[in-house]
């Protein structure tokens, strides 16, 4: 067992900006957001894992370079440090979470049968949450559907409006936006009564 | 076997434009509810495609029309063949999510939809391309409930638009309409044949 084994789960904070290895990503101090690594080559995952302070998950099938199966998974955890990631596979999920990282299962959400049909093949297990594609879609999913997803919930996709992010953020423990909509929720939050700053500090079903 | 006489893009249009919200169907039950209801249209998005014929005649023998989902029944492959089994078989419009099959969909005489699937901000940017490559005749966005969200990021893209996928109450369809599109198909038949005779 190695040493980041042995630690406590790692925690999603409530927002994440998708950062595809471009310019450097600011991401604003209000929020505290970490950095989701998505449609990026495997040296800017490596450059942008050395340079950024925060939490830093990786989106495995969107690496280019990078396969995603356990063999990559395990590169994220012992050789980036990156515990959370992110993958359509199952099984990859649940090695991130059997080595004591977190796993995200992305699950497309385009319509409800599609829905049901992509989360009856995938028991909860241990240390595995869901990504929900597109975010957008959670505030008009029934209690009966959001109930059937593993917990953390992320939200990734089509977020375009800070509206659309807080809905959302009472529903899911994170959502995943860009620099432009994450900059303008932070406004948001600045200028707003102490609820709406609770939704981005306050995990989702916590008092 | 007998294959219907097939409609052209103009009736299925008018069909939608009497009632715009629209049966998806996932299962014999929906079928019957279907086929009961006001709905114009009949969207066939589960079943076995190598014997949907009866089906088919049956929605047919309602009045309505169907839509039959290629890449989602079984037994029927997302190719240039598996089109012309649909089409033989009597289905008014086929969908699927394989531009290159478009004009193979209306070489045997059916309407061509493709359903655009959106779950990314770059599939937006992408629509534009992928809807004139295809030349589809409609197309049908998945999931529809967005769309009032999507505003001005949502790009003309000069066809007929469906929406579908989590649309369950008459103010999610009211919604997704003024937000531009065509029609709805949905699974909930509570909303079949919303508008009909409006």
């Amino acid at each position: 067992m190695q040493a980041h084994e042995r630690l406590p789960r790692p925690a999603l904070p409530r927002v994440l900006i998708a950062d595809g290895g471009g310019a450097p990503i600011r991401v604003p101090l209000m929020l505290r957001a970490g950095l989701l690594l998505r449609d990026i080559d495997i040296a800017a995952v490596i450059g942008r894992v050395a340079s950024f302070e925060g939490v830093a998950v990786i989106d495995l099938d969107s690496v280019r370079g990078m396969a995603s199966d356990e063999a990559a998974a395990d590169f994220a955890i012992d050789t980036l440090g990156v515990r959370i990631v992110m993958t359509r596979r199952a099984h990859v999920a649940a090695h991130v979470g059997s080595r004591g990282g977190l796993g995200l299962l992305h699950a497309f959400a385009f319509d409800s049968t599609g829905l049901t049909r992509a989360l009856d093949g995938s028991p909860p297990l241990p240390g595995v949450g869901t990504v929900v594609s597109p975010g957008a879609v959670l505030p008009h999913m029934r209690p009966s559907e959001l109930e059937q997803l593993a917990r953390p919930i992320v939200a990734y996709g089509l977020l375009v409006r800070v509206a659309d992010a807080l809905d959302c953020l009472e529903l899911a423990e994170c959502v995943v936006l860009r620099q432009d909509v994450a900059a303008e929720l932070a406004t948001t939050a600045r200028r707003s009564t102490q609820p709406v700053r609770n939704l981005l500090t306050t995990v989702a079903g916590e008092e | 076997m007998t294959a219907t006489p097939l409609t052209a893009t103009g009736e299925f249009l008018a069909r939608l434009e009497e009632s715009k919200c629209c049966a998806a169907i996932v299962s014999d039950e929906q079928l019957e509810l279907a086929m009961a209801s006001r709905t114009p249209i009949v969207f066939v998005l589960r079943g076995n495609g190598l014997t949907l014929g009866p089906s088919i005649q049956r929605i047919h023998a309602t009045g309505k029309l169907a839509a039959v989902h290629l890449d989602l029944v079984d037994g029927v492959r997302a190719d240039p063949r598996g089109v012309a089994w649909l089409a033989r078989l009597g289905a008014d419009a086929i969908i699927t999510s394989h531009g290159r099959l478009m004009p193979v969909v209306r070489k045997e005489g059916a309407i061509a939809i493709l359903r655009l699937l959106l779950s990314r901000r770059t599939h937006l940017d992408t629509a534009l391309t992928a809807v004139s490559r295809a030349g589809p005749d409609i197309i049908e966005v998945l999931p529809g409930v967005i769309l009032p969200s999507l505003g001005a990021l949502m790009p003309k893209l000069g066809v007929p638009l469906l929406a579908g996928g989590f649309i369950r109450t008459e103010a999610d369809a009211e919604d997704v309409i003024a937000a531009g599109a065509t029609g709805i198909t949905t699974s909930a038949p509570n909303l079949w044949g919303m508008y009909a005779g409006a």
